[in-house]
């Protein structure tokens, strides 16, 4: 798909990465990101931190 | 220590995450009084099979999602008003779309998210976003309800409830970032 990988920035991929927390995404928006995150750790990491902020949160008062 | 003793020590916690919910101090107040009432009253039947605490909580999360009914119309106009802001995030990135600043490497969250001063400064982080955004968040990860049902709780679409959660996440973990992870408090 290297079409594809180039079509989202690390901006849009983060709005998808929130986005698919909360919702399931469509197939193309799940293909964009997919493709995003296997060319960039950086947005690895930061999927990593928001679903670490989720668990903090759910501890609360645990 | 009896369970009724245990239901009073509990009182700055609830109030601290009830705080961090509904970002009224008066609210919360409230809410965390109703909680502690309905705790004593239920204290005889408390069979033990969760910590005081964990129950305590669970009835704080009811309490709270009656309070959002009955003051739904207010929700409603501080999410309305929040969601307009202009909070474009355009700080965070560079002219590319790229991060302006890399993120870190959290490392073992495990290790991370069970230290008390990780919790108080995650507690600041929040207490810094909109209102609005700051409820929502709390609503969809600490309350655990779906997007669906917020929107319909703020009456809002869900197009902007997606916005606000992502404009949400952005900030906090940029600010426990700064906070925790670059300040040398962490050391997992």
């Amino acid at each position: 798909m290297p079409d594809l990988i180039n079509r989202i920035d690390c901006k849009r991929a983060h709005e998808l990465l929130s986005k698919h927390m909360d919702a399931p995404l469509s197939p193309a928006e799940y293909a964009l990101l997919k493709a995003h995150l296997a060319i960039c750790d950086l947005c690895v990491l930061v999927e990593r931190q928001f679903r670490a902020l989720r668990s903090a949160v759910r501890r609360l008062g645990a | 220590m009896h369970v009724q003793m245990q239901i009073a020590e509990l009182r700055p916690v609830l109030l601290r995450i009830a705080r961090m919910q509904l970002r009224e101090s008066a609210w919360a107040e409230d809410v965390v009084s109703e909680t502690l009432v309905a705790a004593l009253e239920g204290a005889a039947s408390f069979e033990g099979r969760s910590q005081v605490k964990t129950w305590a909580v669970g009835i704080l999360k009811n309490k709270i999602l009656d309070h959002f009914r009955r003051s739904r119309r207010e929700f409603s106009v501080d999410a309305q008003a929040d969601s307009q802001l202009n909070d474009s995030l355009d700080e965070l990135y560079d002219d590319t779309g790229h991060k302006a600043n890399e993120p870190l490497d959290w490392g073992d969250p495990e290790a991370v998210l069970s230290q008390a001063q990780f919790v108080e400064i995650l507690q600041q982080c929040v207490d810094k976003l909109p209102r609005s955004q700051a409820r929502i968040f709390m609503m969809r990860e600490w309350l655990e309800l779906e997007t669906g049902d917020i929107c319909e709780e703020l009456n809002i679409t869900s197009s902007n409830c997606f916005v606000m959660l992502h404009r949400a996440r952005l900030r906090l973990r940029e600010c426990v970032e700064i906070n925790w992870f670059q300040t040398g408090t962490c050391d997992a």
